[in-house]
Parts: C-alpha cells; sequence; structure tokens
C-alpha cells in the first residue's frame, strides 16, 4: 500500500544486489585470471582476464558510490546507512585484494616455481569458496533466504584453512633453495592472496553484527 | 480579536515547542521531510483540539470565575512566564504556567476549585511517571512483535519510518487534545468564547507556531532522542502519545516534554542504561514548583498594574 512512498529504499536495494552480482563477476574473472596465469603463464589472454578484472572492480566502484549517494539523500534511518556503508567498504577490500594479487604477478613478473603451485591452487580455490559463502550470506541477510549463523563459522573454518594453508606454502618457500629475494616476492604474494580470505571472513562477521544488532 | 492576543501568542509558542516531542525524531534523523511533519503535525493537532479538547477546557475553567479582564490577565501572564523562563534557562512547562496563572487570578478573586486543583496537580505528578511506565511496556510490545517478524534491513527500516510517523501523527494529536486548554480555556471561563471555538483557535494557534517556528527546536531536541537508537525512540514517542492522550480523556493538561523524559527513563531502566542525568529530573521538580509560582506573581502583578491610577499632586 505504501510502496510509492518508499521507491528510493527499493532502489538502493536493487543497486546493492547489482554490485553482489558485480562481485560474483570480477571473482569469476580473477578465477580465470588465476588459472590462465597457471596453466599459460603471463601473455596476452592473461592480461585480458586482469584488464577484465580491473574494469569489474571499477564498476563496483562506481556502483557503490551510487547506492552511498542515493543512501544519504533521505533513504533509511542514519544507523542503517552506517551499517550498509561500512559492508560496502569492507566487501570493496576483498575487490581491491583480487586486483592487487593480480597487479602483482602481472607487475612483478612472477613466476610460480612448480613445487608450490598445487598448493597454491588449493589456497585460492579455499579463499574464492569463502568469496561464495560471503556472497550467498550478504543476499541471505537482505533477502532473508537462509538463517546467516551457519554460514559465519562455515565460512569461519575456511579462513582457518586458509591460514593453514598460508603457513604451508610459506614454510615450504623458506624450506626451498630459492634466492633470498624471490623467497621474499613469494612470501609477499602468498600474504597478499591470503588478505582474501581473511577479509571475507571480517565480512562475514559484520553481516553477524548487523543482524543481531537490530534483535531488540 | 486582539484581546485573544496573549492566548494566541501562548499557542504559537507551545506549538513551536512541542512538535518536536512528537515529530523531532523522524525530522532531524531525516527520516521524513520537516514540511510533512509540519504539516501532519498541525493538522492532527487542530483534529485533537477538535475532537477531544473539551475536557480539558472544562477543567481549566472550572478552576476559578474569570472576568473578560482577568482571563487576558491569565493569558499575558502565562506567555510571559513561559517566554522569560525559556530566555533566562529555566524549566517551564506551558500547561503549569496557566494553572498558575490561573491560580493567581483564583486568589485575587479569592475562589479557588481545590478538588481541580488537587487533580491538576496529581496528573503533573503522574505524567513523568506514567511516560516511564508506559514506555517500559510500549517497549516490551514493540520488540516482541518485532522479534517475531522476520524482517531485512530495508523492510525493518521501512516499518519504523511508517510507525515513526503514525506514532508521531497520534502524538500531534494528543497533543492538540490535551493543550488546547492551556490557550484558550481561560476566554471560556470569560465567557469570551464557546468551547467549540476556544479549540478552534487554540488549535490553529498551535497548528501556526508548528508550520511557522517549530523547525529548529524539532532538529536539536530531536536529536537527543535519536541519541537512544530509533527503536528505543519510537517507543519514548508512542509512550509519551499515550500517556498525554489518557490525559486529555482524563481532562488535565500536562507538559509533553516531562512524558517524554518519563518515557526515556523507562527506556533507559529496560535496556539498564542511565538514559536521563539528574540534573533534568531536578528541573522536573523544581518546574512543578517554580513555573506556577512566577506565573500567579505575574497574573498579580499585571493585575496590580491595570489597577493604578495617575493622581496629580
Amino acid at each position: 500500500m505504501f510502496k510509492f512512498l518508499f521507491k528510493k529504499e527499493r532502489q538502493v536495494q536493487e543497486l546493492i544486489f547489482k554490485y553482489l552480482d558485480n562481485l560474483r563477476k570480477t571473482q569469476e574473472h580473477f578465477e580465470k585470471a588465476m588459472d590462465c596465469y597457471f596453466d599459460f603463464g603471463l601473455g596476452e589472454n592473461c592480461d585480458f582476464l586482469i584488464a577484465q578484472t580491473h574494469k569489474f572492480e571499477s564498476r563496483a566502484d562506481d556502483l557503490r558510490n551510487d547506492i552511498i549517494e542515493m543512501m544519504y539523500s533521505k533513504v533509511l534511518i542514519p544507523e542503517s546507512r552506517g551499517d550498509i556503508f561500512r559492508l560496502l567498504e569492507s566487501i570493496d577490500l576483498i575487490l581491491d585484494h583480487f586486483e592487487a594479487v593480480l597487479f602483482m604477478i602481472q607487475g612483478q613478473k612472477i613466476e610460480i616455481p612448480d613445487f608450490i603451485v598445487v598448493d597454491l591452487r588449493e589456497f585460492i580455490r579455499v579463499s574464492l569458496e569463502c568469496c561464495d559463502l560471503v556472497i550467498r550470506q550478504v543476499e541471505a541477510y537482505f533477502k532473508r533466504t537462509e538463517d546467516i549463523k551457519p554460514l559465519v563459522s562455515i565460512i569461519d573454518s575456511h579462513e582457518s584453512r586458509c591460514d593453514h594453508l598460508e603457513r604451508e606454502i610459506v614454510s615450504k618457500i623458506f624450506d626451498s633453495d630459492m634466492d633470498p629475494f624471490q623467497k621474499i616476492q613469494f612470501k609477499e604474494l602468498v600474504s597478499q592472496i591470503g588478505e582474501i580470505s581473511d577479509q571475507a571472513d571480517h565480512v562475514s562477521r559484520s553481516v553477524y553484527i548487523i543482524n543481531i544488532k537490530r534483535r531488540v | 480579536m486582539t484581546s485573544l492576543l496573549g492566548g494566541i501568542f501562548l499557542g504559537w509558542s507551545l506549538g513551536a515547542n512541542d512538535a518536536a516531542n512528537v515529530f523531532g525524531t523522524a525530522v532531524s534523523s531525516r527520516m521524513i521531510k520537516f514540511w510533512t511533519a509540519a504539516i501532519l503535525a498541525s493538522c492532527f493537532v487542530l483534529a485533537g483540539a477538535l475532537l477531544e479538547g473539551q475536557s480539558g477546557i472544562e477543567t481549566l475553567k472550572g478552576l476559578t470565575r474569570f472576568t473578560y479582564n482577568q482571563a487576558i490577565i491569565a493569558s499575558i501572564a502565562a506567555a510571559c512566564t513561559v517566554t522569560i523562563m525559556t530566555l533566562i534557562g529555566l524549566p517551564v512547562s506551558t500547561s503549569q504556567a496557566v494553572v498558575g496563572a490561573i491560580l493567581g487570578v483564583g486568589i485575587l478573586n479569592r475562589q479557588l476549585n481545590f478538588a481541580g486543583l488537587g487533580k491538576v496537580v496529581v496528573c503533573w505528578v503522574g505524567t513523568p511517571v506514567g511516560g516511564m511506565v508506559l514506555a517500559i511496556i510500549v517497549y516490551k510490545l514493540l520488540a516482541a512483535i518485532a522479534n517475531s517478524m522476520n524482517l531485512n534491513i530495508f523492510q525493518s527500516d521501512i516499518l519504523l519510518r511508517l510507525c515513526l510517523i503514525i506514532a508521531g501523527s497520534y502524538g500531534a494529536y494528543a497533543l492538540g487534545a490535551n493543550n488546547v486548554a492551556n490557550v484558550t480555556a481561560v476566554f471560556v471561563g470569560a465567557g469570551m468564547l464557546s468551547t467549540s471555538a476556544a479549540a478552534l483557535l487554540g488549535g490553529l494557534s498551535i497548528g501556526l507556531g508548528i508550520l511557522t517556528f517549530s523547525k529548529k527546536v524539532m532538529e536539536t531536541v530531536g536529536q537527543k532522542l535519536v541519541r537512544l537508537d530509533p527503536f528505543s525512540a519510537l517507543a519514548v514517542v508512542l509512550a509519551q502519545a499515550v500517556t498525554v492522550h489518557i490525559y486529555a480523556l482524563v481532562g488535565v493538561p500536562v507538559s509533553t516534554s516531562q512524558a517524554v523524559i518519563g518515557a526515556v527513563l523507562g527506556v533507559g531502566i529496560i535496556k539498564g542504561v542511565n538514559t536521563i542525568r539528574r540534573r533534568t529530573l531536578v528541573n522536573i521538580f523544581l518546574a512543578w514548583f517554580i513555573t506556577p509560582f512566577v506565573a500567579s506573581v505575574f497574573a498579580l502583578s499585571i493585575d496590580f498594574a491595570t489597577h493604578l491610577r495617575y493622581i496629580p499632586g
């Protein structure tokens, strides 16, 4: 009955879902770029996929700005605006980490040694699974399709698995007889990949807190 | 018409100040536009005054007998009390100022309805207490309903905004029904206006105050309520509206600000936090005594001044 009064709220909600779709696309391109890099190394195809990931990351920034601009034009109560603003900023850091990993590989012309490829692929797979779960959790929060609490613990266990893999890979790197400069370079790359699951876990906890804050 | 100016001014200042108690939260948090709130508030104030304002008018006019001049003196004394005490920063309530001024007139007439006066004073004490008790009940009830609904952030926000608009409109209705007596009851007592004309004039002058001068007060007073959290603010506005409406039915004009302070205290009790400073409570207590005393002194002084005659030496 009062739908006409809350047009802007619906528009913000639609923009948030667009933002989540865009996050999914950025993640897909990141995954494709990493697969291409592992399979064929740096080259034209990989550069194209990195550029595509960057394009979707920029699109995410535009969408985030649109959401914030609309939200602060008398939509939602101030507390909710603040919560959504902080949530979007937090999700945005995941995209920044995707981009940072790819730019590090591309800019520093990194070549992954064979003895860590399998572990690194597994590390990236679990990290991306974490992101999938976070997108599902954020959607569930906005659509009320499922309970978000169980997802928090699943994401947390994935993040722990990522931490374990990160430590294992770093240990393998420093056990090897690689050049010390390369060791530091790989360690930095692994830490940068580790940031993805750490940030996903952070977003998941933020969603959980926003949810329980609204219980009275 | 000029003889009614004191009452119109009182109504105008009442509207400018007290609208913040009903729509301050929604406006200061920019949930609804000022003009939407102001128009809704003035319409509902007028409706409240016309439909349920008579009972309070009957109580106040029954406190003493009024002559034409005494009605004007009472309204000017109340208006001066509210203005001066606000300017020097002392706690003040329009309802208490009007009763104080009537008390002054009663002293002049040597005729006071002590039973009616007792009822009014009991209701003054009952206002913050009632606000507090109702806030506890309203908060628990609303919390149970809100927690049973599986709403997302947008749905709960929309519901909260709708509830604030409805509670604000109801609060404005209760304000009109309860406080219109403060504005024009003395003129009914003097036979200058009929009860319904007094309700209409009072409602219109309160509405005028809301439309012309309530924006700043809504923004500043509202922010104090918003600091609670939107849900608690809704419970406060609703509890305040119900409290003031109950006293409108009883027929005693009370202070909406004191009802709000009681309600904020009630929410604080539920949440286990200290929402009200001791100083605010002391101010309410002081207002019960200082405001009627100052208004009586004003009424007596104005009456004395109007009877002074120049005798050439």
